[in-house]
């Protein structure tokens, strides 16, 4: 071989492996689907229009995230192009879709699909597909409890469960002549929330003195709420989504009844609470939880203002007062950071890892919740705080809570 | 009497053997998502040929097939999650609960016409989830059951199996006597009464013998979404049936591929057109039915007989099964 | 066969024991007072949009899937014009007016062309697809979110012996009753109801003698937009509903069950069924324990189911003669 081809030899080696290395790089691996040099590809799905619409804010809010990352470089570089699809809540619509964002659009992962139903008819498919099924709006219990059957689907917000037990301990010490009304809709969601009363309560239990369910079908819940009255209860547990709850606190001020109300967190969201004072309902002194940062009461701290600009700047005609927001905001954060974790070396493999091994401060939840994860811990957020509606504003009180009061 | 085989009967045969082939081809183009698509077109083939063989065939409305489908699959789920079925074996079972539903449906239809018994199955078709939520312990309620998966290719064929079987039975039903039966049903119950036909045993078994096919079509549908719950099951499936069916053309069975081929590839092709304005979505939709109706309105079916020059009995009637009661 | 004396009086008898039970059942208990006054609040929201079903079924013999669609649309006009400064009960008379062309230019361009060539079964299918258009019309517009709808009437409870209602509970059914009634005097004393009628029921022996008969079934569905448009706006202001493009969706199932128990050719039989239904609906739910939540939506349809097969035309319906 001449020195010539010796050379010409080396340097096609040396630009074999150059190509190989950056081609490496770029592609992640070489096999990570849904991401390139420059951009990365998630998608999930979303009530966007239908009886559950009102949800259909937060992936628009979420998406509002990510164009400002994107705008400020990206994560190592690449931008995140999020697609969502709606479902109308409807697991037979969730199901073709998300193999269309898996097997056409060739997503990363599937992000934040919303509803416990939807979830559970894509997460046999997902996790036998190896696909990250991750920060999946509802708060179920499943999405942390089964960690070792479906390793690669996480929650995100806390499970309504550990909200409500926090109800009942709060009844149990701070209200010692409570009897005690729950209004639940009548399924699994309504169920979640009961039995994490009943534990909270412990022996108190039987300070129960009436339940009332509804059925999603049903709009008006006054036949119930009546009931609840009569029944003689001074607390009322409401249980309900947001037309219901609206609807319900609306009754209880027409029919006179002012019991201590307890609101769960998917229904407070001032808008809700707004709507149903405008409609005659006096809902002063109502207690709700809440993992979210304040913007409403501390509105010129810099993430709140920061959170306004993005809304204003991507997501023009989004209501920052719609808690909805801020919780899809709060979640595309927690997504961002999993993939800043994973490393410039993408794979669904560390992203997981990241997603497994959180322990973080999130700059839109309430000051001192940290996000913590490990393998056998996949509920993100642990830790909520109590607040009170007073002068048309939620106020928190007391200290953050994880498993106990 | 004996049947002959005509030649239009003989161009039939043909014409579905030459379709058949192409269906059973197709798939090994496609990925395993448009495989999945597929097979849901089969589910609606084989729900719109039910609906055809009530409302087309026999003249009575109904507005609730998707309740008919909804029972197959709960069968089908419940017998598959709670039972270890195998999901292939649960398909008579589901078409006997089926069928059964049907003779229950049909036995209080013989007292009604018309709009009543449109908006009685229409009752029927959002009854049916409420039950499935009320007794939860079975059914899942709204956390529903989740079944085996399956990748696109199996669901395909087992969903154009499925669809192509009950094709065949409801020709060979049709081509005899109980198709006769039903059609001068159809026309005219008196006249048809005054030839000998039991109104009541015909008209009942027409429904119990849809129901069973719409049965077994829901008992894919849900083996399709390896899950079932009773949002699965809301009216617009029902709604999208009965457009299909229509769309196609009541009375023949030539249209229902290419009704069940509009309700459910339609607004797919119209959703990937419309990237970024996912809400005109329905209503493009919304008036491409309109427009059908208005320039097809006996269905696709008829436009293809026209189009052939054949025979003129099947597909003419302007005679709606919702009847004309004194106009 | 020529029906029996007695049989006449059947049906006010009945309401008329019904209407009894319900006062010495309210005069006892100020529960069942309570239940039986909010089930009369619910079924005047039924009832205005069962009296459109009806108009457009005397009108056409068309089921009109589309109704609930069209009301919800007729009360984002509604909405919009509050939105734009307007003060209500201004923008509730615009919005009539309004969703009088709404409903008269949809008869012509969606279900005239399909009316011509072919059968009712074709024109209700396009009614279905014009259900579809229309929330997706909504939708595209106005976007998915929920948006509040002022009260026409301002919030006041009064409260009655221990019952509460609410002024809004009051003007709602005022309003399907005097909407009721402007439409019985319309169609009796006005030229044009009587061209109306005569289009419904014998529209060649119409023609005969000049009037317009396919103008008349866009009249018809004008006049059901509007009431449609009553409905819509009463719903919105109820707290139970949520002005959102599937707002009527629901409603809609009752006034269906209303309209048809009520005998689709009667508007005083849609009201007094939406009003029925209502009450026993909350009734049940107070009283019957077995009547879970789950199971009302299919008891309004067996409430339904069991009067037609008693009485095959509904409460107030005419027994048809049909033509062999």
């Amino acid at each position: 071989m001449t020195r010539r081809m010796k050379g010409a030899l080396v340097l096609a080696v040396l630009a074999v492996s150059a190509a190989a290395v950056s081609a490496a790089f770029a592609a992640g691996t070489a096999a990570t689907p849904g991401v390139t040099k420059t951009s990365i590809t998630i998608g999930g799905t979303f009530p966007l229009t239908g009886p559950a619409a009102l949800y259909g804010v937060i992936p628009k809010a979420e998406n509002a995230y990510f164009q400002y990352v994107n705008a400020h470089g990206g994560v190592y570089g690449r931008k995140i192009n999020f697609k969502y699809y709606d479902d109308q809540y409807n697991p037979a619509n969730t199901v073709p879709l998300t193999k269309k964002l898996v097997q056409q659009d060739h997503v990363f992962a599937v992000y934040g699909s919303l509803g416990t139903a939807p979830n559970l008819a894509i997460r046999d498919y997902l996790n036998q597909q190896k696909i990250p099924h991750v920060l999946v709006a509802t708060g179920d219990s499943y999405w942390g409890a089964q960690v070792k059957k479906y390793p690669w689907t996480i929650g995100f917000q806390p499970d309504y469960p550990g909200e409500s037990r926090v109800y009942g301990q709060f009844i149990k010490n701070k209200v010692p002549q409570a009897k005690i009304g729950v209004l639940m809709q009548d399924d699994a969601y309504g169920q979640n929330y009961y039995n994490g009363l009943l534990q909270g309560l412990g022996d108190a239990k039987s300070k129960i003195v009436d339940v009332e369910k509804y059925d999603a079908t049903q709009t008006d819940v006054s036949t119930q709420v009546v009931k609840l009255k009569a029944a003689g209860a001074n607390v009322f547990a409401l249980f309900a989504l947001p037309t219901q709850t609206i609807d319900a606190l609306v009754v209880t001020t027409k029919i006179g009844w002012s019991p201590v109300t307890f609101i769960n967190n998917v229904s407070a969201s001032p808008l809700f609470m707004g709507l149903a004072v405008k409609s005659g309902a006096n809902v002063d002194n109502d207690i709700s939880a809440t993992y979210l940062q304040d913007t409403i009461n501390n509105p010129d701290t810099a993430v709140a203002k920061l959170y306004k600009s993005i809304l204003a700047k991507y997501d023009s005609g989004a209501d920052p007062n719609d808690a909805n927001n801020l919780y899809g905001v709060a979640n595309a954060w927690t997504l961002v950071a999993a993939l800043k974790q994973a490393g410039q070396g993408l794979t669904r493999q560390n992203f997981m890892g990241a997603l497994d091994n959180m322990n973080q401060i999130n700059p839109f939840l309430y000051p001192g919740i940290k996000m913590v994860t490990n393998s056998t811990d996949h509920f993100p957020i642990d830790q909520q705080i109590l607040e009170q509606w007073k002068s048309g504003a939620w106020h928190p009180f007391g200290h953050l809570f994880s498993k106990a009061y | 009497m004996r049947t002959r085989i005509g030649t239009s009967t003989l161009v039939g045969i043909l014409a579905t053997l030459v379709v058949g082939a192409a269906i059973a081809l197709l798939p090994f183009g496609l990925s395993d998502y448009h495989r999945s698509t597929g097979a849901e077109v089969a589910v609606f083939f084989t729900a719109i040929l039910a609906l055809n063989i009530v409302t087309g065939y026999t003249g009575q409305i109904s507005i609730g097939h998707g309740a008919f489908m909804a029972i197959g699959g709960y069968t089908t789920a419940i017998l598959t999650a709670h039972h270890g079925w195998n999901d292939l074996a649960t398909f008579p079972v589901a078409a006997l609960t089926g069928f059964a539903a049907g003779v229950v449906v049909g036995l209080p239809a013989l007292r009604l016409h018309g709009v009543y018994l449109a908006l009685t199955t229409f009752a029927v078709a959002l009854a049916v989830p409420q039950l499935a939520k009320n007794y939860s312990s079975f059914t899942g309620g709204t956390e529903g059951l989740a079944l085996p998966t399956h990748t696109g290719m199996w669901l395909y064929y087992v969903g154009w199996g499925v669809a192509g079987v009950m094709f065949v039975l409801a020709w060979l039903l049709l081509r005899g006597r109980s198709g006769r039966a039903f059609r001068a049903i159809r026309d005219s119950e008196v006249a048809a009464s005054s030839s000998g036909v039991s109104l009541a045993v015909y008209k009942t078994v027409s429904f119990g013998i849809s129901a069973a096919i719409a049965a077994v079509a829901g008992s894919v549908y849900v083996l399709v979404n390896n899950f079932v719950n009773p949002d699965v099951f809301a009216l617009t499936l029902s709604l999208y049936i009965l457009i299909g069916a229509v769309v196609g053309g009541l009375g023949s069975l030539w249209g229902v591929l290419v009704g069940a081929a509009f309700v459910e590839l339609l607004p797919i092709a119209l959703t990937s057109g419309n990237v970024g304005s996912s809400q005109s979505v329905p209503v493009i939709f919304g008036a491409v039915v309109i427009l059908v109706m208005a320039l097809l309105p006996l269905g696709a079916a008829n436009l293809l007989q026209r189009a052939l020059h054949f025979g003129s009995k099947v597909g003419q009637h302007s005679d709606s099964p919702l009847g004309t009661e004194g106009r | 066969m020529r029906a029996r004396p007695s049989s006449r009086w059947i049906v006010p008898l009945v309401l008329v024991g019904i209407g009894l039970f319900l006062v010495i059942g309210s005069l006892d208990s100020a529960l069942f007072a309570q239940q039986t006054v909010s089930g009369l609040a619910n079924g005047g929201i039924y009832a205005s949009l069962a009296v459109a079903l009806v108009l457009i079924y005397r009108a056409t013999e068309v089921i009109n899937f589309a109704q609930g669609a069209i009301a919800t649309f007729t009360t984002y006009i509604a909405w919009q014009l509050i939105d734009w400064g307007l003060s209500y009960w201004p923008a509730f008379v615009a919005t009539l007016a309004i969703a009088f062309v709404v409903g008269f230019v949809l008869e012509l361009v969606a279900i005239r062309p399909v009316e011509r060539r072919g059968n009712q079964l074709t024109v209700v299918i396009a009614a279905i697809g014009l259900l579809i258009l229309v929330e997706g019309a909504i939708g595209w517009i106005w976007g998915n979110n929920i948006k509040f709808m002022p009260a026409p009437f301002p919030s006041h409870i009064y409260n009655v012996g221990g019952v509460a209602f609410s002024r809004q509970d009051l003007g709602t059914i005022a309003i399907s009753i005097a909407s009721v009634l402007v439409l019985w005097l319309f169609f009796q004393f006005t030229k044009v109801g009587l061209a109306m009628r005569a289009a419904a029921v014998r529209p060649d022996a119409a023609r005969l003698v000049g009037v317009r008969v396919s103008w008349m079934l866009s009249l018809g569905w004008g006049l059901a937009a509007v009431l449609g448009a009553v409905a819509g706006m009463m719903a919105a202001a109820s707290p139970s509903v949520l002005l959102q493009p599937s707002m009527m969706d629901g409603i809609l199932i009752y006034a269906f069950a209303a309209a048809v128990l009520g005998g689709l050719e009667s508007a005083a039989g849609a009201v007094v069924g939406a009003l029925l239904i209502g009450v026993t609906l909350n009734l049940l739910a107070s009283y019957v324990s077995w009547v879970t939540p789950q199971l009302l939506l299919p008891a309004a349809f067996v409430i339904m189911l069991v009067v037609l097969l008693v009485k095959p035309s509904g409460l107030f319906g005419h027994a048809r003669v049909r033509k062999v």
